[in-house]
């Protein structure tokens, strides 16, 4: 009984609609690796979120130490000595290092023997020390806006240590990062754990678990499936524990059939608002019935470089052909209507207007056009017919039909309406950024399904993806971008996931 | 537990009424009126007054209800008009309001706008001396051209320059009001009474002391048209391509850019429109209602528009209604002060009431919703 | 040109302290736009507690200066409620709730100030006299050329503003409180992250604001105004808002730029009686402060940055 140091007993968590733990029980073993392996909603965020005080359960016991407990707060976790390593980083950006990891417990010293300040010195002399113990050297006078992600990610996990958490939870780690980075931060795991402290990893990637994990829990809507001991069971099996299903991980692409080239984009340079060159002279071409992926490291220009296509980003040199008509200084609406669909990163603050009902949403970008309006006049039954068509067509689950505020839609849905309105255009380039980010697995192929059959249809497509393993899958041809620059084009069959990963981080030049 | 009960009780009674999505946008201004009068019901009594015999002489001194009596060439009727007289500023008022909110933009500028409009409609029109038949549709098109140009200035300033609307409005607001006021008392000041000079009456958008069946009355041909702008204001949004841009604008920005709306054109558009039509209030006001503008003084109007606007949930008929009560508050607040000896200002602090109670109904409807979820969950799992 | 800046000084160092009060609030993620109304109520309430008390005690009102602006500052902070609890607990939106409470300030205050006029002093008036609070000069200061002006017929708040600014500012760029209130206006998340309760952060930034707008307000009205009546309703709360923009929403640059408006207002009416121009051109020269806001907007808007969650409703479980 008493080996476990933590253990949660016949959990359950409810959320209006959803019970999003039911009657889970884990144990977890001081100093072990211990994987929480599912899907996006399976419960597995929740379950932690409890074990670090920000909800509390409805029904069910957690035990640390042996010691029972009423987690009430992140601060009460704290006090336990559990800490959280979010996914999401929770950063100040113009604070430094010290500052960001200190904040809610600062040192204090006094001024003249009266006025308490908080006392950055010495904070930051600690956190050289504590960061040079666990090899995750950072310089902390540092600002987070001079910081790559994996150092972001390293502020985060000093905070935990610097708060003398002996239980670490991971929140999908290696979401945003290279498969180098990823390696690092494996190794990091492992020397934390060689340190004595206990590791909760929260993933969905199995070859991590596979790794470094010791024993790993999982769950799928909700309830415990089992705990799995890591070394002996296959990665297909736990994949197939996970989705309830058999899954092939292989998409049913068939080699592509390029036709005209129908993107080309010539020395291109785009400024950011400060003036810095942030896209610095790339030209590529898609052709019709190719998939183009970006593959990069988050925030290394790539946002920018479809932005500027779409016209939603200012192009400072350079130019953009599609199909040999030059639109470089076209506005937006030009462009969609040359033939640019663009499916955004942003669904909810770029792709959706959200107070905005789905017939509304859906006609986004044909409005003003016959047969929506004539004369200025809208044609309210149009809207509602081809709500309906593209509610069928693709599949969007939604509570009220064409009258649902997409507010209330979840977040798989909300990315069908906006790929179904985009698919509706008929443009012969389809951009999509980060079209998979956030939504389930089941989804996932369903958005990749559409994308090769929309190349097969013949358009040529540009896919932006921090995802390797996604880039990986669908592209036939994959560019790499480092600090602005294109390292490397070349065919996805010539290149391995290692090599790209090396030209992501500018280890290597094409 | 039984603590838990009464509480639940309570919360029972407050958003039951309002529980239905479908009626919200008719029952939360209900309750935040409801809460309000209750409110000031409280104050009155504080002051040692009958509530229920106040709120019934603010009736009677709007026209609505019949007072013991009245003096020579007055009736109900003649209140009742005068009560329409003023409202009809208001409704444009806060039309302006309505329009700059659906494009995202807060308009607090509209008493600015307002008096310049008022001021160079005067200026150009109000002293001319030309017919009526010219002169009046003369005004309202100054009127609206004047107050666009203003609302479209903040506009440009807001898209051009990141400038907040609200900072803006409010300084044009206080340079206007001295400027004008600077003019008039060089030009066109009336040594008797301390305003402008009064405007012509070919030019005045009210007909004043009209003698019809042994009464005289003020006619305001203005209020037709606020009905007949407020009308076509609604079509404009819900049924046309402008409409369905500046809401889109109003709602989310970058989403509108990214659908090729031309963001720019449309904040300075709504603004155009949102000036316009406060141009048009204070043309019926300053050539209207009165006929001659007070210098250094801005109307309050300009800011009761926005609780006006936000109580006919920004929507144009809705601020019809709206307009109506406050215009209530407003007419009835010199009988009633006469009456029961409240103090005039009380109608002003039961408007703001209204207003910071339907500042609330975003809570409301959120805690209405949440009742009912809790509901939902609470049958569920007893079954 | 003393007076230029002796008057200059004493209208740029009250706005200066309702300034603050809207960095502090700002900062912490909350938009404040009634300034104006809590500085009107902070001003009301120190007013009326002054002739209240001079009324019962014989004390004479000019007297109970220190007193008003005590209450002021309390009168400020609990009207500044409202607006903590409208954008905090009831997730309003915070431009309508500052708009709001403006709004009702002005009405309120009307209606009491002329009430209880009738009630406690038996007199119809639609305002409480107070007088000008008493001056002084630092004479040894005040014989330095050009500078010494500013040390020349001081009114004792403008001190009182020049200690409280320097705390206002030690707080929030080296205590704790401070840092975590600007965290709260970068990042919320962050703050909650570190097992810091946001909302009360941001309630007590909002509170802050509160406070020190009263006491603005209060410096207005025994100094300018010599009484407290609607007319301390003069959009200084929004010129505070103005200068606060052009400040970057920071401490020192916000001090320069009230120094502008009050060196404007103060250099305007000056030069009007230098020329010996018509009473009525006063009427222009008011607005300087009003149009030099909307140019030097012009230049420094863009450039500005405004905190990040500024005017966000944080909610916890959104990611």
């Amino acid at each position: 009984m008493s080996d476990y140091i933590v253990e949660m007993k016949h959990i359950t968590k409810r959320f209006p609609g959803i019970v999003a733990n039911d009657d889970v029980s884990i144990g977890i073993k001081k100093g072990e690796i211990f994987a929480l392996l599912g899907e996006n909603g399976a419960g597995k965020s929740t379950l932690m979120s409890i074990l670090s005080g920000m909800y509390e359960p409805d029904e069910g016991e957690v035990y640390i130490r042996g010691e029972k407990v009423q987690i009430s707060s992140p601060n009460h976790a704290a006090k336990l000595n559990i800490g959280m390593v979010h996914q999401h980083f929770k950063l100040v950006p113009d604070y430094t290092i010290t500052e960001n990891i200190i904040l809610g417990i600062e040192p204090m010293k006094r001024f003249a023997g009266i006025f308490p300040y908080v006392d950055i010195q010495s904070a930051n002399r600690k956190i050289e020390e504590l960061s040079k113990s666990f090899g995750l050297e950072v310089d902390p006078k540092k600002r987070i806006t001079d910081l790559t992600v994996s150092m972001q990610q390293r502020v985060e996990i000093l905070k935990v240590l610097y708060r003398e958490a002996e239980i670490l939870i991971f929140d999908e780690p290696t979401a945003v990062l290279t498969p180098q980075e990823i390696e690092f931060l494996l190794d990091i795991i492992e020397g934390l754990r060689q340190g004595g402290k206990t590791i909760i990893l929260i993933t969905h990637k199995l070859d991590e678990i596979k790794k470094v994990a010791d024993r790993c829990a999982v769950l799928n809507k909700g309830k415990l499936i089992d705990v799995l001991d890591v070394k002996e069971t296959s990665t297909n099996y736990m994949a197939q524990l996970m989705v309830g299903r058999e899954v092939s991980f292989e998409s049913a692409k068939t080699p592509a059939q390029m036709k005209d080239e129908v993107l080309k984009v010539e020395n291109l340079t785009v400024k950011n608002e400060d003036g810095f060159e942030v896209v610095k002279d790339v030209s590529f071409s898609i052709r019709g019935g190719e998939i183009f992926a970006i593959a990069g490291v988050a925030d290394n220009g790539q946002v920018e470089i479809a932005d500027a296509i779409a016209g939603l980003t200012k192009v400072s040199s350079g130019k953009i052909l599609l199909n040999e008509q030059d639109i470089t200084d076209e506005r937006i609406r030009k462009r969609t209507e040359a033939g640019i669909s663009y499916i955004p990163e942003d669904r909810q603050s770029v792709g959706l207007i959200l107070d905005f009902d789905v017939a509304t949403n859906l006609a986004l970008k044909q409005y003003y056009k016959e047969p929506f309006s004539r004369n200025g006049i809208l044609n309210k039954e149009e809207f509602d017919q081809f709500g309906n068509r593209l509610i069928e067509k693709y599949d969007i689950r939604s509570g009220q039909g064409i009258q649902t505020q997409v507010r209330s839609m979840s977040g798989g849905n909300q990315q069908k309406a906006i790929i179904a309105r985009e698919i509706e255009l008929q443009s012969p380039l389809m951009i999509f950024v980060q079209p998979t980010r956030g939504v389930d697995i089941g989804a996932i192929e369903n958005i990749h399904k559409m994308m090769i059959q929309e190349r097969d249809k013949g358009k040529a497509i540009l896919l932006v993806s921090l995802e390797l393993d996604e880039i990986m899958d669908v592209a036939d041809t994959i560019g790499v971008i480092y600090n602005g620059r294109l390292q490397k084009v070349a065919s996805s069959e010539s290149l391995t996931k290692n090599e790209v990963g090396e030209y992501m981080m500018g280890a290597k030049h094409g | 537990m039984d603590k838990d009960k009464r509480k639940l009780n309570l919360s029972k009674i407050i958003f039951k009424p309002i529980r239905n999505e479908k009626w919200q946008p008719i029952t939360i201004p209900v309750v935040s009126i409801v809460i309000s009068f209750i409110a000031a019901a409280i104050v009155i009594l504080l002051i040692g007054k009958n509530p229920l015999q106040a709120f019934y002489n603010l009736l009677q001194g709007a026209g609505i209800m019949p007072k013991p009596a009245y003096a020579g060439y007055k009736s109900m009727l003649t209140d009742f008009l005068s009560l329409l007289n003023a409202m009809t500023p208001l409704v444009f008022a806060s039309l302006a309001v309505a329009v700059a909110l659906k494009a995202g933009l807060f308009n607090i500028g509209v008493s600015g706008q307002m008096l310049v409009s008022g001021f160079i409609a005067t200026i150009i029109v109000g002293y001319s001396g030309l017919d009526a038949i010219i002169a009046k549709p003369l005004v309202l098109v100054v009127g609206f051209i004047t107050g666009g140009l203003v609302g479209g200035l903040v506009g440009w300033l807001k898209y051009r320059f990141n400038i907040n609307e609200v900072v803006s409005t409010i300084m044009l607001n206080y340079t206007a009001q001295y400027i004008i006021s600077f003019f008039i008392q060089m030009y066109y000041i009336d040594p008797l009474s301390r305003q402008s000079k009064y405007v012509s009456e070919e030019a005045r958008l009210t007909l004043v002391n009209v003698e019809m069946a042994n009464l005289k009355m003020d006619i305001p041909l203005g209020f037709i048209l606020a009905i007949v702008v407020a009308i076509l204001l609604k079509f404009l949004l819900d049924r046309t391509v402008v409409g369905y841009e500046i809401k889109a604008v109003g709602a989310n920005r970058k989403a509108a850019k990214f659908a090729g709306i031309n963001v720019g054109k449309n904040m300075v558009l709504a603004m155009v429109i949102s000036g316009g039509l406060a141009g048009l209030a204070g043309v019926t006001y300053y050539l209207g209602y009165y006929a001659s503008i007070q210098p250094k003084v801005l109307s309050s109007m300009g800011f009761d528009s926005i609780a006006v606007s936000l109580l006919g949930n920004i929507h144009p008929i809705g601020i019809i209604f709206s307009s109506f009560l406050v215009s209530i508050i407003d007419q009835g607040s010199t009988y009633m002060s006469s009456q029961a000896g409240i103090r005039q200002e009380i109608a002003s602090v039961i408007i703001g009431l209204i207003l910071l109670f339907s500042a609330c109904g975003a809570y409301l409807k959120h805690k209405a919703s949440q009742l009912k979820e809790k509901n939902v969950d609470r049958k569920e799992r007893r079954s | 040109m003393d007076t230029v800046i002796i008057d200059g000084l004493s209208f740029a160092l009250p706005l200066f302290i309702i300034a603050i009060g809207g960095i502090y609030s700002e900062k912490s993620g909350i938009t404040n736009l009634a300034l104006e109304g809590f500085q009107g109520f902070g001003a009301f309430v120190g007013a009326l507690s002054a002739v209240l008390i001079a009324h019962t005690s014989g004390i004479g009102v000019e007297h109970l200066f220190y007193v008003a602006l005590l209450f002021s500052m309390i009168g400020g902070m609990m009207f500044s409620i409202i607006h903590a609890v409208l954008c905090i607990k009831f997730k309003a939106d915070q431009v309508i709730s500052g708009v709001v409470i403006n709004i009702l300030a002005l009405a309120l205050t009307t209606f009491l100030t002329a009430q209880i006029n009738v009630l406690v002093f038996g007199q119809a008036s639609d305002r409480f006299q107070l007088g000008v609070s008493d001056r002084f000069t630092i004479e040894f200061l005040a014989n330095i050329p050009v500078i010494g002006a500013a040390f020349t017929n001081i009114y004792p708040f403008e001190i009182i503003i020049v200690i409280i600014a320097c705390f206002a500012w030690y707080l929030l760029y080296k205590s704790k409180f401070g840092m975590r209130l600007r965290a709260a206006g970068e990042n919320p998340h962050s703050v909650d992250a570190a097992g810091v309760d946001v909302s009360k952060v941001r309630f007590s930034a909002v509170l802050i604001s509160g406070l020190l707008s009263g006491l603005g307000g209060m410096c207005f009205a025994y100094s300018i105004s010599a009484n407290f009546s609607s007319s301390i309703y003069m959009g200084y709360g929004f010129l505070a808002i103005a200068a606060l923009i052009f400040g970057n929403w920071k401490i020192l640059p916000t001090l320069v730029a009230c120094l502008i408006f009050g060196f404007a207002k103060s250099g305007g009416s000056a030069i009007a009686m230098v020329m010996e121009l018509p009473s009525s051109f006063t009427d222009l020269f008011m607005t300087l402060p009003y149009v030099l806001t909307l140019l030097l907007l012009i230049f420094f808007s863009k450039s500005n940055r405004a905190p990040r969650a500024l005017g966000e409703i944080y909610d916890k479980g959104k990611r």
